[in-house]
């Protein structure tokens, strides 16, 4: 099993969960967030209150996924989220050891 | 109120249990007999609510059935275990002591013991009670107390208190019951009186505060929500705690009955204790046509509105509970004083009610058949904060659903509803009328989404109540009570009209109830059915049509586009076009999104939200230049100024228009372009046109001339002189150099109110001044020495920047200041000083601080830098 933790811009959030539901990926954990990696913020004034924009709104996807399908919702997400722009985001992948429902402590991939 | 039950001497029952000291259940009797018979009979009842049984047959069987196998058990282990029952009883208290014992509810249970020792003899037999009602299918919640602990008052356990309060006996030593309940109870239950109200109100508002406070929730807790059956139960030990009986109990009685169904029902669907009615349940009961009295199925949003329509009885009935102040009783000296003094209340202007205690009340009753006198209570508490006193709100019902008292002024005129909305408080003046129907005797359309609940993920709310707390959440903005609300907060300070912003959230969402697939343009239609009869100005209509049809865009835009991207917020400015329209559909969005459910508006969308305002905001200031008119372009506009203007030749109008900034057509309606055409064609005769009007708070000023040097500072210069105070004004040119400002200022001194022959006055100074008959300095010399002796009451450091970039003719000059009466006069003294001409002027002021963007040229280019930092020297001292 996969870990994808992907971090894409507010605006192509949509979309990417759209695409990600049409090829089976069904649950996803969405945490809204701020941050910034090589897109710094910027200064803006309004009304003479100066206000920094230094940590940027982005939309964090964390989603655990059966081997078979984690390259194919890289590339989803990949396809998705990218406009070009400095800011698109990143994906974060890691290997998940384990996976256990709760309510009826299923493990592995039927827990997913 | 909290379930559990705190205990000094016992634990529940199952924690109670000592499971190596269990004794053999063989001892009392064959428990598979008495299991078979208990579960055969609430299969029974069961079998007997579900054939249309009512609820109080139900919660009457089920009591008995638990009465009967308590009687039984306990009766079976005194004789098994040899014991006297002297010294020991057992009560049932909370909801099993009132008799209303639901399907899967605790059995809530008292052990009495006359003394310690008695206490000790029993434990065993009460151990082994409790279990055996646990295995009979009875969720047993017990507690255990001795006649001398019941004498003292608990303070850190009011709950327990108020469940004895419902004290019955059940089984045991009736004489110890009897002298716990004729003595000991009766003389410390009414010494803790005031400890008891006190508490029981506490905890009341804490329930209601968690549940939101109000009954309208798509899917309702019916026993914990506000509404629900613990609203009904709370007002009855209030009666009872009072001394007051248990009168009240008619008016109630249907919406109790019809409540204690839906709890019934929900325990049976779901197995246990659990009070939500989801969306599957509620259809679920209207099939079945639940708690109805044809027991006919209704769909699901008819059958909700009944129980909304119960909950509210509820609801209002435990309201006037809780805004009493004390619950102590004036000593006979305070009283004596009091009488002394006389009657308190004033009434306020004339009108036949006053404040009392932070609340408004009504003084005369039959006052209120005049509607007007009505609306003008709700209007006292919009514009001052004051909310109604629950008693007030009676007094409004009672005059409502009596006919024989006629009424008068029935129809609430747009003015009367505008001063409502525009208050500082519309919250608490809608929310009453609400609650009253008068909501909905003065805009008929919101019938539509009257209690009406829409399944949605997200919403909590039912839709009319997500518009009222869609208000609610703006008049809090004048005291945030957090970091979202404090982005937003001087934006409604300063919001100018803000009655069409709410009324524009009051019918926002109305399309919701006519079943079209896009709600909105259901809103828009109610829009135009109110606007009809309330007779709407067409502009404010404009405004309003505006913001319905585009409530969604603004948290479309910032959720699903960049708002970093400058075409993004380019794009969206233009569908704006106005800041003054950009500042309502912020706050609209704010306040729609706020109230889908408390979670909704998180830190980072409100943060994304004003920095989407922000962006839109400076776009549109600093573009005004950029985008011009062109007349050819514009032929819708055209075609509506001329049939405004139906003398004037097209071509003429097009001249006119040419070259004026696009903004000049945002902020004027067609009626009042045609108007200022009408004006511009008679400059021939007179070379300054003026026109002075009285606003609502303020007067407005628009001047029409050939551009000449120092126009502006000497137009802001007379009014300074006469004293008057500008909040705003543009001042716009088009290609022709014909000059079109707009001034609105307050009348400090209120001269011209009070001297109505000023106004002509004023004209003629303003008049002799531009056309050079009179000179301005005489005019200012003697006010602003009065201006300048004065000190400010809140100090805003001056803040100056240039902006060569937005505009590709002018240089944008932003200037923050403290304002001021003569402000503006010195400031564009100051430009003209140094030779430069005001292209565009947006002057705006927020509270204490003037914002003022002037486009500046300097014989037809931007001004040089080095020019700009001499202005820059000159705006550094005291302005």
């Amino acid at each position: 099993m996969k870990k994808i933790e992907a971090i894409v811009q507010p605006s192509r959030f949509d979309s990417v969960k759209d695409a990600l539901r049409e090829i089976g990926v069904e649950g996803m954990t969405v945490v809204e967030v701020r941050g910034h990696g090589r897109q710094k913020g910027h200064t803006e004034t309004y009304r003479g209150r100066e206000y920094t924009v230094d940590l940027l709104p982005k939309v964090k996807l964390e989603i655990v996924l059966p081997d078979s399908l984690a390259n194919s919702a890289v590339d989803v997400i990949l396809k998705t989220a990218k406009t070009g722009k400095i800011g698109d985001g990143k994906i974060f992948l890691s290997d998940v050891t384990e996976a256990i429902r709760i309510r009826n402590e299923e493990r592995g991939e039927k827990a997913l | 109120m909290a379930k559990k039950l705190s205990d000094t001497t016992m634990t529940t029952a199952r924690a109670s249990l000592d499971p190596g000291a269990r004794p053999p259940i063989g001892r009392l009797a064959p428990l598979s007999e008495f299991n078979v018979k208990c579960d055969e009979r609430r299969r029974e009842i069961q079998k007997r609510f579900d054939e249309g049984a009512g609820a109080r047959e139900t919660l009457h069987a089920l009591c008995e059935l638990a009465d009967g196998n308590i009687l039984e058990v306990f009766g079976g282990l005194l004789r098994t275990h040899r014991e006297a029952q002297q010294g020991f009883c057992l009560l049932a208290i909370g909801g099993y002591g009132r008799r209303q014992l639901f399907p899967f509810s605790d059995l809530d249970i008292l052990f009495l013991f006359g003394s310690r020792r008695a206490e000790q003899e029993f434990r065993p037999l009460i151990a082994e009670l409790s279990r055996t009602l646990w295995d009979l299918g009875f969720r047993v919640s017990s507690a255990g107390r001795t006649l001398e602990e019941c004498k003292r008052i608990e303070e850190d356990n009011a709950e327990f208190h108020l469940a004895l309060l419902d004290r019955r006996f059940l089984a045991g030593d009736e004489t110890l019951y009897e002298k716990l309940d004729k003595k000991i109870l009766a003389t410390s239950e009414k010494q803790a009186r005031p400890f008891l109200l006190a508490q029981l109100q506490r905890l009341t508002q804490e329930r209601l505060a968690r549940c939101g406070n109000t009954i309208f929730h798509l899917e309702p807790n019916v026993k914990e929500a506000p509404g629900g059956l613990r609203d009904y139960q709370a007002k009855a030990w209030f009666r009872h705690i009072e001394g007051s009986g248990a009168s009240g109990a008619d008016l109630m009685a249907s919406a109790v009955d019809f409540l204690s169904s839906i709890r019934c029902f929900l325990h049976y669907r779901n197995g246990r204790n659990d009070n939500t009615l989801t969306y599957e349940l509620q259809a679920a009961a209207a099939q079945r046509g639940l708690g109805l009295p044809d027991g006919l199925s209704r769909n699901p949003e008819e059958w909700m509105r009944l129980y909304f329509r119960h909950a509210r009885t509820l609801n209002r009935q435990l309201l006037r509970y809780l805004e009493q102040k004390g619950f102590v009783r004036p000593s006979l000296r305070q009283r004596l004083f009091n009488a002394a003094r006389g009657p308190k209340l004033e009434p306020i202007n004339g009108k036949p009610f006053a404040v009392r205690e932070k609340l408004l009340e009504v003084l005369d009753q039959p006052a209120l058949s005049d509607r007007a006198v009505t609306f003008s209570l709700f209007g006292e508490a919009a514009r001052t904060g004051i909310q109604l006193s629950h008693s007030a709100e009676f007094s409004v019902a009672y005059i409502l659903t009596h006919p024989e008292l006629p009424a008068r002024n029935t129809e609430m005129t747009w003015a009367t509803l505008r001063d409502i909305l525009a208050g500082d408080y519309p919250g608490l003046a809608l929310r009453p009328m609400q609650r009253l129907g008068l909501l909905t005797d003065v805009l008929p359309e919101l019938r539509a989404i009257d209690s009406l609940v829409i399944r949605d993920f997200y919403h909590r709310y039912t839709v009319d109540e997500h518009s009222l707390r869609a208000i609610e959440h703006l008049q809090e903005l004048a005291e945030p009570k957090d970091e979202r609300a404090a982005y937003f907060t001087d934006l409604w300070k300063s919001l100018e009209q803000r009655e069409l912003l709410i009324f524009a959230l009051l019918l926002h969402d109305v399309g919701k109830g006519m079943g079209m697939e896009n709600h909105i343009i259901g809103s828009l239609e109610a829009l135009d059915s109110a606007a009809i009869r309330l007779q709407l100005e067409p502009h404010e209509k404009e405004e309003v049509r505006f913001l319905i049809e585009h409530h969604l865009d603004m948290t479309a835009t910032l959720l699903r586009r960049d708002i970093f991207d400058p075409e993004t917020i380019a794009t969206f400015s233009k569908t704006v076009s106005t800041v003054e329209r950009l500042s309502r559909l912020c706050l609209l969005s704010y306040a729609d999104i706020h109230a889908v459910n408390p979670e909704a508006l998180t830190p980072w969308k409100a943060e994304m939200l004003w920095q989407l305002f922000a962006a839109a905001s400076n776009y549109l200031n600093r573009s005004v230049d950029r985008d011009r008119l062109h007349s050819i372009q514009e032929a819708t506009v055209l075609d509506e100024v001329v049939r405004q203007a139906p003398d004037a030749a097209r071509e003429d109008i097009e001249r006119f228009l040419e070259g004026f900034p696009r903004r000049y057509l945002a902020v004027h309606t067609p009626l009042e372009i045609a108007h200022h055409f009408s004006m511009y064609k008679k400059l021939n005769n007179d070379s300054v046109q003026i026109e002075l009007k009285t606003a609502r708070h303020a007067y407005s000023l628009t001047l029409l001339t050939q551009d000449r040097p120092a126009l502006f500072a000497k137009i802001s210069g007379v009014l300074a002189s006469w004293g008057m105070s500008i909040m705003k004004a543009d001042a716009f040119a088009n290609a022709a150099g014909i000059v079109l400002d707009t001034f609105h200022f307050v009348d400090l001194h209120n001269t011209l109110e009070l001297n109505p022959g000023e106004i002509a006055r004023l004209r003629q100074s303003l008049s002799d001044v531009l056309k050079g008959y009179a000179a301005l300095e005489p005019l200012l010399q003697a006010r602003m020495l009065a201006i300048q002796s004065r000190s400010p009451k809140v100090a805003v450091p001056t803040k100056i920047s240039f902006d060569d970039e937005s505009s590709a003719h002018s240089t944008l000059l932003e200037i923050l200041t403290q304002d001021r009466p003569g402000l503006l006069y010195e400031i564009s003294s100051i430009l003209s000083r140094f030779g430069c001409n005001i292209e565009v002027a947006l002057v705006d002021t927020e509270g204490q601080k003037a914002i003022d963007v002037f486009y500046l040229t300097r014989n037809g280019v931007k001004i040089p830098a080095e020019l700009q930092h001499r202005i820059a020297n000159a705006f550094s001292g005291p302005i």
